[in-house]
């Protein structure tokens, strides 16, 4: 129990906060309030952290490796979600469609059209983001679990067409990357080639996250998270904003497609569409902080290497395990890790009780 | 001050069966404060919503400065300079006081393009409303007042030609109320064109050059806020037309 948990219990967070207001100004609500001077050090210690992970590769063994490139590969996705879901408020649980495409344009590329890796990689993300903006124009005008049953269903909708597309998708048997011999348009990339690119998609996301929080952009992003009509009478322009974000967002989430792909080699529309990956997104983005920068990357990290440490020392239970933490976290942090450790910090109040009391009653 | 600024036309809005605005026709010159009464579901709401682009009108015309703005969304008519406050208070609860007054500083008419001279900008305006103190509190932590405050603020930061004000003074105690009155009877003073929809009838004697009754829909008389307020059919709309004829 923390030290004052008489009022936390019987004041709302409004009230509570009020007592507190007028000896002490309430903290900044965003990061880009930062004052001024220190508005360098996050970009430094994610330089460091960037420079740590470079390093980092030489010391792990190849299954080692490949684990944290997933961690990466997760960061990533987890953070292309956080725009659209995080900051805009529009929990897209579809978002495996833009990966799916991403992987699949990448195939259909480089096995038809011989095009090099380094071609298709951003022709897909292109075209994960216009599929983005065309599916966005209809559905982004609808709220809440409107919008979140509306992209499920494209992303259900779109794997049934690539699966009866054989001609060009290879429907439901897969498509292979040609990735040896004459056909090969660019050699495979290896264990130590995919996590050097998946570092660099996590960077890019981290990076354009951080630019577009700091932004004009971000301030009509969250003013749309928070009350959309409110937003549009100060001038925002609500549609061309969020059909702006999603297509960011989509942008993102093919490229990492597209990677995953490649370092597959053979998919399926099963696999690239499954929507799993759409609800680890989710989670990922809800156990570390939705609508802040570090949150993502705390939640992919933190869940992805429970869960393979969970795969690999409860091979049975690993999923029964793994449901649990992810009820516990999301019970005892309902507003994420990042917002429990900044209010904890500003009000010296640790207290993991008064935290759900905060902000669950 | 000279001109029209609101010119509207024949503006119908029909929700089903109901005319919750019909055929209102009425023109507002450039640095007058027009205040609108009318009994609950008069279709005071729905007229300041369908000038504002929130609501498309089912027929007639809007025009604001000349410019139609019939059907137009909610951003272009903010850009035109028409600003509006919400009846329940609209903040954005997860950003500052001052961030939220950046809102219609990036967004608005004259539309700022770097994030920290806006909020320096923002700054100003709160100083106005006399919110000056509280720039770095969240919205959560103001007090009624303070919340009326900030709604007005996030208006006056599109730098607007037209205000639309939306029972701002409801809710306050009467000590509420005078500190925004001088703050309208400010506005006034520098030219600013003001609608306000209010059920105060001291705010609306203090602040209205004329007032416009509605009554299901439907402009009742229009004219010198002390004629329209003894206005025996205002009265009758109000109270029910037994109490109009004791009255009398």
């Amino acid at each position: 129990m923390g030290a004052r948990p008489e009022r936390a219990a019987t004041a709302s967070p409004e009230q509570a906060a009020g007592q507190r207001a007028p000896t002490q100004p309430a903290p900044a609500a965003t990061g880009a309030a930062l004052p001024r001077r220190r508005r360098w050090l996050p970009w430094a210690i994610g330089g460091l952290v960037l420079a740590a992970c470079f390093g980092l590769q030489s010391q792990l063994y190849a299954g080692q490796e490949r684990t944290v490139a997933t961690v990466f590969m997760f960061v990533a996705l987890a953070q292309a979600w956080n725009l659209i879901g995080g900051y805009t408020g529009y929990a897209c649980f579809g978002q495996v469609v833009f990966f799916g495409l991403g992987g699949y344009t990448t195939a259909a590329l480089m096995a038809h059209a011989h095009v090099s890796f380094w071609l298709a990689l951003p022709a897909s993300g292109l075209f994960a983001a216009v599929w983005a903006a065309l599916i966005g124009l209809p559905l982004l005008p609808l709220k809440g679990h409107y919008f979140a049953v509306a992209t499920l269903g494209v992303a259900e909708g779109t794997r049934e067409v690539i699966t009866n597309l054989p001609s060009v998708t290879g429907g439901g048997a897969g498509i292979s990357i040609p990735t040896v011999g004459p056909d090969a348009t660019t050699g495979y990339l290896g264990n130590d080639g995919f996590y050097v690119l998946f570092l660099l998609l996590a960077a890019l996301s981290v990076v354009v996250v951080g630019v577009v929080s700091a932004s004009k952009l971000g301030f009509a992003l969250r003013a749309i998270n928070q009350d959309e009509d409110a937003a549009a009478s100060l001038g925002v322009n609500t549609t061309r904003t969020k059909v702006t974000v999603f297509a960011l967002s989509g942008f993102l989430t093919g490229l990492v497609g597209a990677t995953y792909g490649f370092q597959q080699v053979t998919i399926f529309p099963a696999r690239l569409f499954d929507v799993n990956f759409t609800v680890l997104m989710v989670i990922m983005v809800i156990i570390g902080g939705s609508g802040t920068v570090v949150g993502p990357v705390i939640g992919a990290a933190f869940l992805q290497f429970v869960s393979e440490y969970l795969r690999q020392h409860f091979t049975e239970a690993h999923p029964f395990i793994l449901g649990a933490i992810v009820i516990v976290a999301v019970i005892l942090l309902p507003q994420g890790a990042v917002s429990y450790a900044g209010s904890a910090w500003r009000n010296r109040d640790f207290s993991l009780l008064d935290n759900i009391r905060r902000y669950r009653l | 001050m000279s001109g029209t600024m609101l010119a509207v036309d024949g503006l119908s809005r029909r929700f089903g069966g109901l005319h919750a605005v019909a055929d209102v026709s009425f023109t507002v010159p450039v640095g007058q404060t027009l205040g609108i009464i009318g009994p609950n579901g008069a279709g005071k709401s729905t007229l300041i919503n369908l000038v504002t682009g929130h609501l498309r009108p089912s027929a007639g015309r809007v025009s604001v400065a000349g410019r139609d703005l019939t059907g137009a969304r909610p951003w272009t008519v903010a850009k035109a300079g028409v600003a509006r406050t919400f009846q329940i208070v609209k903040p954005f609860r997860g950003m500052t006081v001052r961030e939220n007054v950046a809102i219609g500083l990036l967004y608005g008419r004259h539309g700022m393009g770097r994030l920290a001279s806006a909020l320096a900008a923002a700054d100003e305006v709160l100083d106005r409303v006399g919110l000056a103190g509280r720039a770095t509190a969240t919205p959560g932590e103001l007090t009624v007042t303070d919340a009326r405050r900030l709604e007005f603020a996030k208006a006056l930061a599109l730098r607007p030609r037209l205000l639309l004000l939306d029972e701002v003074m409801a809710g306050l105690r009467h000590t509420e109320i005078d500190p925004s009155l001088e703050l309208i009877h400010g506005l006034k003073a520098e030219g600013m064109t003001i609608i306000a929809v209010e059920h105060v009838m001291k705010a609306i004697l203090s602040i209205s050059d004329r007032v416009l009754v509605l009554h299901q829909g439907r402009v009742l008389t229009d004219g010198a806020p002390r004629d329209v307020l003894s206005d025996p059919r205002v009265i009758e709309a109000y109270l029910g037309h037994r109490y109009a004829r004791r009255e009398r």
